[in-house]
């Protein structure tokens, strides 16, 4: 592998290079090892502060992160704004300003527009770490997922994914989906139209029905979360409806059982929507190896980033 | 002191073209002679032109001065300094201001501030409906009786077709130009850019282009059946210029204009989330684009009006999805579009002067403004070979929030005379 130029900010997948996404994706496997162990810290990152600033509610992926910092016994501060107190976009200059004025050296962020993670990492010197912005992207997501499924495939490249749900409104879809594009990895889409939006990437074809998705032979089922908040909108008529196109119940698991098929989920799930509480045990389930992923792959990505407050 | 404006080439709008010739201008501001060798009046201030193109003032349809009520965006003193430097020599101004212009003292009062502030035509126009809210008719006679020339409540549709119905059948009483922006509120929601591959990559809300070409299609079939004279404002989709063509074939009275924003940048050009690319209608797609481009040859759109609607940097520094819709555009477009369209040849001078100068003026019951002797001086001085450097301090308007900041435009504005 070349040389990788030093990168400050992870903010989308479209900037990574191959080369770049290859490195985390294989420096995350020796931190997961250390799981396994009884101490599970490094210490690479003593000294160093992480801010975990979230603008959405968030318990998963804000924890993960945290875990992730302080297994490299980095110190975490977490900045966690309430929903109620919605940070109006004019005093966004003035936050990052006071953010600037921490010094942390990696800020995470998690905001409800999209865009905000790179206006921020423009103005400090920081790395920023976008934890999910708006629709716009959630890499680390896109990173988990992609080493999920090189675990279960080392021969990933010309394997099938087929993303359902909520592509409209999902950044998770955005991001790995390119991801998995970028690794060779076919990517299609199930959804009712008015989920899934017509400027949607070009490699991603669109299926009908779940028939049309098994007649496919996909490696793995990759199911968003209904996003019941954001449907401000009447993007499909019932929950029940959604269920009993889109969901995934034992029928359809019995079919992917069939094919060998793996299931995936960013979490949390909502039961009874797009998964049914039986479908959740699901034998080649890799929700759970998911969630472990993320903490592995955020420890790689802080241990890759380099802030320019080093350079003081 | 008279000005003695030596070896330019000056617009004739009889033989429409360039002629070289001097040309002097009186101590009151009349071109008093026009011709070659010109002898210097004394005491005249002599101006070399050599290479540069006297051309006549622009004037544009839709400016949104901001005062009264948000002066710290722009006040019409620096609205008129922007113009002035723009090539701009009259304008219309939107009546979106803090309180909207909805009456005739309104109008009186604004007409006073222009007055006191502006040493150019600053015409003004009226709400359509009280408070621009898309309710109640706003009191139109005041406001005819005060001389607005047009009715618009700019930056917001009427809603409600059958109140739109009654505005413009009220207008038509009084012959009052009828103007509107081309937006489906319930279809734009909270979008922020084009619906398509960018509002997509970007996670933002898309505004889709049938939102405006619906509003479109309902406003003509409204002009039609009311037979109230209709100026459409920023028309951006290949679908729209053919909504207007259709209904100017059938002889419907309608007009439209576009920005020289939409006549050179596309939604690619939005990656990146630079909100100086937040307009409203949003930039499209590259068909989109050339159709309007066609649409401004063939003659389908009337004229270019910049949509000046300065917001401060500060204002525009906020995300994408959150900053106000909008940038200034009346020391750009001049510039811009010789840049992008006159230099390469795909439009002409001649087509410039028509959309920016002659038609905008008639719409709106002004007569052309010429360059010859007798006539009022009301030209600016443009260098084809220079180059203009857009940066921040380049700038009069109080807001140099532009996609074109930072970029250098071929041709250069050296002096406009009003």
């Amino acid at each position: 592998m070349s040389e990788l130029k030093p990168r400050k900010d992870l903010l989308d997948i479209e900037s990574l290079t191959l080369d770049e996404i290859e490195y985390v994706l294989e420096n995350a496997v020796p931190f997961k090892q250390l799981f396994q162990r009884s101490v599970k810290k490094v210490p690479t990152l003593r000294g160093k502060t992480v801010l975990n600033l979230f603008y959405e509610p968030s318990t998963r992926t804000s924890s993960s992160f945290e875990v992730a910092a302080n297994r490299m016994s980095a110190d975490v501060t977490n900045f966690s704004v309430s929903a109620s107190s919605v940070v109006k976009g004019e005093s966004l200059l003035d936050t990052i300003e006071t953010l600037q004025a921490m010094r942390s050296d990696y800020i995470v962020i998690r905001h409800q527009a999209a865009g905000v993670p790179g206006i921020v990492a423009q103005h400090t010197r920081a790395s920023v770490l976008n934890a999910g912005d708006g629709y716009h992207a959630h890499p680390t997501q896109a990173l988990l997922d992609a080493m999920t499924f090189r675990e279960v495939y080392p021969d990933f490249r010309g394997r099938k994914v087929v993303i359902v749900g909520d592509v409209l409104h999902s950044r998770v879809a955005r991001s790995t989906s390119t991801l998995f594009n970028k690794l060779g990895i076919e990517v299609g889409v199930l959804g009712p139209g008015s989920l899934i939006p017509e400027g949607r990437h070009g490699f991603m074809q669109r299926f009908g029905s779940w028939d049309e998705v098994f007649d496919w032979k996909p490696d793995a089922v990759y199911l968003l979360r209904v996003q019941m908040e954001r449907q401000e909108g009447q993007f499909f008529p019932s929950v029940s409806e959604y269920h009993k196109m889109y969901g995934m119940h034992s029928t359809r698991v019995q079919r992917m059982r069939e094919l060998g098929c793996y299931l995936m989920h960013p979490g949390p799930v909502n039961r009874g929507v797009e998964i049914t509480d039986e479908a959740m045990g699901y034998e080649k389930s890799l929700i759970s190896t998911q969630v472990e992923n993320g903490i592995a792959v955020r420890m790689a990505v802080l241990h890759w980033l380099k802030p320019e407050t080093q350079l003081d | 002191m008279a000005r003695l404006f030596q070896n330019g080439k000056v617009w004739d709008s009889d033989e429409k073209a360039m002629v070289p010739s001097d040309l002097v201008v009186s101590d009151a501001g009349v071109i008093e002679s026009l011709g070659s060798n010109l002898s210097v009046p004394e005491g005249a201030e002599v101006i070399d032109c050599d290479g540069c193109l006297l051309i006549p003032g622009m004037f544009d349809l839709h400016v949104h001065g901001r005062e009264p009520g948000d002066e710290h965006k722009e006040t019409l003193a620096s609205c008129a300094e922007a113009a002035i430097h723009g090539g701009v020599t009259g304008l219309v101004l939107m009546p979106d201001t803090s309180p909207p212009i909805d009456s005739g003292n309104l109008v009186k009062s604004l007409q006073d501030l222009v007055s006191e502030y502006s040493a150019i035509s600053m015409l003004p126009s009226g709400c359509l409906t009280k408070g621009r809210k898309g309710e109640q008719l706003a009191g139109f006679s005041g406001m005819a009786n005060r001389g607005i020339v047009m009715l618009t409540d700019s930056g917001s549709s009427v809603p409600c077709p059958d109140l739109l119905r009654r505005c413009m059948e009220y207008a038509k009483d009084f012959d009052l130009l009828v103007t509107t922006s081309c937006d489906t509120t319930a279809l734009t929601k909270a979008g922020a850019v084009n619906e398509g591959k960018v509002s997509y990559q970007l996670g933002l809300p898309g505004i889709p282009a049938m939102s405006q070409e619906i509003a479109i299609d309902r406003n003509i079939r409204i002009a039609q059946h009311t037979g109230a004279r209709l100026h459409l404002q920023q028309i951006s989709t290949a679908n729209a210029v053919k909504s207007v063509s259709c209904a100017k074939e059938v002889g419907t009275r309608v007009t439209c204009e576009v920005s020289a924003h939409h006549l050179l940048l596309t939604e690619e050009d939005v990656v990146g989330y630079n909100t100086h690319f937040k307009l409203a209608p949003p930039l499209r797609l590259e068909t989109d684009r050339l159709a309007l481009v066609e649409g401004l040859i063939n003659g389908t759109i009337d004229v270019i009006a910049s949509n000046h609607a300065p917001h401060t940097e500060f204002e525009k520094s906020a995300d994408f999805g959150s900053a106000p819709f909008g940038v200034s555009g009346l020391e750009t477009t001049v510039l811009s579009i010789f840049d992008g369209l006159i230099c390469p040849g795909i439009i002409s001078w001649e087509l410039m002067i028509e959309c920016y100068s002659n038609r905008p003026r008639l719409i709106v019951g002004r007569d052309p403004v010429k360059i010859k002797e007798g006539e009022k001086a009301e030209f600016f001085v443009f260098d084809p070979e220079g180059e203009t450097e857009l940066k921040r301090d380049y700038f009069k308007t109080k807001s140099p929030v532009t996609p074109f900041l930072g970029k250098t435009l071929k041709g250069a504005i050296r002096k406009t005379v009003v």
